[in-house]
């Protein structure tokens, strides 16, 4: 086998949270106000595709608990197609990653270093990574293990302090114009809801696999949970303005004033974004790095490290020509894209697999 | 004596990494910095948007005191400078060429809208403040009665920056609070309505003397300025707004002579918002503690009767002062500083959205009603007055 690391089952979860949650609670509340306006924090509840897409990585891994989707992918389209499809996989999630370099990269420079080049930011974080990634498996885990405590109470030092400041009645009304806003402003949420497929790649590897459901099914509420208190404390502050502000969490920090001396505290957003744009990004990383290497059937996924490093940093430069491009293609294109990727063709791949079981039986 | 070797090699990669946390292209010094403590903004008799700002001297020399730049003056410990432009942002960029060091906003914790720019509309003016990285959200917002800029020219009173000085004086609350947040949810609420405290300067012979104060506040509409009220107004708009902390209330009870002063402990406004069919009604549910601090009446205060009788007049007093405000509101202005349209909104999304292009007719004949509810809960220091001992 490739990865001769082992993780636990618990570190598993924690990997998903840390990979899922940090962009999306960057930007959610702004793309989800505009559909959802005051039912925003409703709209994480709508996690259809998330419940979806454990369902199948639960499934298929208890069919062949040794290999991830793509391989299984690749054994049942044969040799050619097999191929084809796996390489369309290994490109679409390196975009996915060039993505949220992207994503992590365009808050750090709109909002604090203004002048540096974003090739700059980009490349260092990049940097960083590759060299967590080339250290395997049980490093990243133990990242997202260390980081993870640290990421929810910065988190919950950047919503307690503000819980004076908020305004309860922005809240209503709940359903003023029926369930249908919530379930519209789910629809962005699906893109990071989808992301839960990063599970598959690294449930082979889990040592204790019993605990595997749990995990998974605890991690999803966790991040709904989680997004939910987010929009939630970003409505009660704001109100109307969610919707006009880039980034409406980092007003959260910047309104924090405890007794006049504890405030600017921007940076404590920062901190949330760096090192959770650093976790998400690597295992990321790790899983196209994986992907890669048992698509080109490597011994050794190290020394593709650095490269497909080099090939990430182009694709973030790629993805798109400015912010509001950026912005537009997630609210549309790439929710579309990635629940086509993420959810429907990993179910298609589910009832093949099982429909060509029973032929076999 | 390997692993020694390790641990400092470890902790000098450490401390190395400190050199590199200043940044390169984006470093920032604070002797590059001017950093601006409040911001007015003003229109001149050319249509032109004039914009002050007041830069704290963060260098180590002390100015001279009394002397007069060519650009700007100095009070104190900070520089005022001026200039004029269409925009916010050209102004700004016109600001920064005079200036030896960049400007930074992050401290800007008060920006002042002149009386005159004000009738014209501040809403795009707002923009750029909004979409700068660096300006506060919770930066405080002023209108001057007169021109924002001489606000900033006057020397601070007790504090270090004038800047300081009307900071504190918006967080007692004795006057409207408003944030940069707060101005923008009010104009783009439901009601398109703000209100905002107003400036005056307490006028000394000395120039050096006088200073600012909050006292009444301005009423928008649209972003435009539609009228100016005063301080016992401004009294009900904050009891309606459920905005009063604290403060005192002096009343002259019906049947003596004399005065009672209460001090406010704590107060809240609930808004209750009823719709049938034609009627449209709010309710403001106000309940309140208060202490009292001075009696000069021929009551004896020990008497638990006289406190209830007093409560009585107390409502009455709360209900008289928001009633003014409200006629305000409704008749003069017809503007819906109260947000009462959110309040049917939250309540009534569907009859609201059918009548919203109606809400000005509607909130000239609104049937408010206010429910006072006053507690006294203890005379003070003492009973019965000391200096009146025939009271009963």
């Amino acid at each position: 086998m490739i990865e001769k690391g082992r993780i636990s089952a618990s570190q598993l979860g924690k990997i998903l949270y840390m990979a899922i949650i940090p962009t999306s609670l960057l930007t959610t509340p702004a793309i989800t106000f505009k559909y959802a306006k005051q039912d925003l924090w409703l709209s994480p509840i709508w996690a259809i595709s998330g419940f979806i897409t454990v369902f199948i990585v639960l499934r298929i891994y208890r069919m062949y608990p040794s290999e991830n989707i793509i391989q299984i992918m690749e054994r049942i389209g044969r040799r050619i197609p097999g191929k084809i499809i796996s390489g369309i996989y290994l490109l679409f999630i390196l975009y996915v990653n060039g993505v949220i370099v992207r994503e992590y990269s365009e808050f750090v420079v709109s909002s604090f270093l203004h002048t540096t080049p974003i090739v700059v930011i980009s490349g260092l974080m990049v940097l960083v990574c590759a060299m967590a990634v080339r250290g395997g498996l049980e490093i990243v885990g133990r990242f997202a293990e260390l980081f993870l405590p640290i990421f929810i109470t910065l988190f919950l030092f950047n919503i307690i302090p503000i819980i004076a400041d908020l305004q309860w009645s922005n809240l209503f009304p709940i359903f003023g114009e029926g369930i249908r806003p919530s379930i519209e402003g789910a629809f962005v949420l699906q893109t990071w809801f989808s992301e839960m497929i990063i599970a598959s790649f690294f449930l082979p590897f889990v040592a204790d696999h019993h605990n595997a459901k749990k995990t998974l099914s605890r991690s999803l509420l966790a991040i709904m949970v989680t997004l939910s208190v987010s929009n939630l404390a970003t409505l009660l502050l704001l109100g109307e303005l969610t919707g006009n502000y880039s980034y409406p969490f980092l007003i959260l920090a910047r309104y924090i004033n405890i007794s006049n001396f504890i405030n600017h505290l921007e940076s404590l957003y920062m901190i949330i974004w760096v090192l959770g744009a650093f976790v998400k990004i690597c295992v990321f990383y790790y899983v196209t790095v994986l992907v890669a290497a048992q698509w080109m059937k490597l011994s050794n996924y190290q020394p593709i490290v650095y490269p497909l490093g080099l090939l990430l940093l182009l694709f973030s430069q790629w993805v798109a020509p400015n912010t509001q491009v950026l912005t537009e293609a997630i609210a549309g294109p790439v929710t579309l894209a990635m629940i086509t990727m993420f959810v429907i063709i990993p179910a298609l791949l589910l009832c093949i697999v099982w429909i060509v079981n029973r032929l076999h039986n | 004596m390997n692993y020694r070797r390790k641990i400092s090699f470890i902790l000098l990669a450490l401390m190395s990494c400190s050199l590199l946390l200043t940044g390169c292209w984006d470093q920032v010094e604070v002797n590059d910095l001017a950093v601006v403590t409040m911001t007015g903004l003003d229109l001149t008799d050319e249509n032109q948007l004039e914009l002050s700002v007041n830069i704290a001297r963060t260098s180590s020399q002390q100015p001279q005191e009394n002397s007069d730049s060519s650009s700007g003056q100095l009070t104190g410990k900070s520089v005022i400078l001026s200039t004029t432009g269409n925009t916010l942002a050209e102004a700004v960029s016109k600001l920064q060429q005079q200036l030896s060091r960049q400007l930074f906003w992050g401290h800007n914790e008060i920006i002042i809208f002149g009386e005159k720019l004000a009738k014209e509309g501040i809403a795009e003016h707002l923009e750029f403040l909004l979409r700068h990285p660096e300006t506060r959200e919770r930066a405080n917002m002023f209108i001057s009665i007169g021109s924002a800029k001489e606000v900033l020219s006057l020397a601070p009173q007790i504090e270090h920056y004038v800047a300081d000085d009307l900071l504190e004086m918006a967080k007692l609350q004795t006057g409207l609070n408003i944030t940069l947040k707060e101005l923008m949810q009010m104009m783009i609420s439901k009601s398109q309505a703000a209100v905002i405290p107003c400036l005056i300067i307490e006028t000394k012979q000395d120039h050096q003397q006088s200073y600012p104060f909050i006292h009444g506040s301005a009423i928008l509409k649209k972003g435009k300025l539609a009228g100016l009220v005063d301080s016992s107004t401004t009294r009900g708009i904050m009891w309606a707004r459920n905005e009063l902390d604290r403060g005192t209330v002096t009343i002259s009870p019906e049947n003596s002579e004399g005065y009672i002063s209460f001090q406010l402990l704590s107060s809240s406004t609930e808004v209750i918002p009823y719709i049938h069919g034609d009627l449209w009604r709010i309710t403001l549910r106000i309940h309140t503690l208060d202490d009292i601090i001075e009696n000069t009446t021929d009551l004896d205060l020990s008497v638990s009767k006289h406190i209830e009788e007093l409560e009585m007049e107390l409502e009455d007093d709360i209900k008289r002062r928001i009633n003014k405000a409200l006629t305000v509101a409704q008749e003069q202005m017809n503007a819906d500083i109260f947000q009462f349209a959110d309040a049917f909104y939250r309540k009534y999304p569907n009859i609201w959205k059918q009548n919203k292009d109606r809400w000005s007719d509607i909130f000239t004949k609104l049937d408010v009603v206010v429910e006072a509810d006053a507690k006294i809960s203890r005379p003070g220091g003492t009973g019965k007055s000391i200096l009146k001992p025939n009271q009963e």
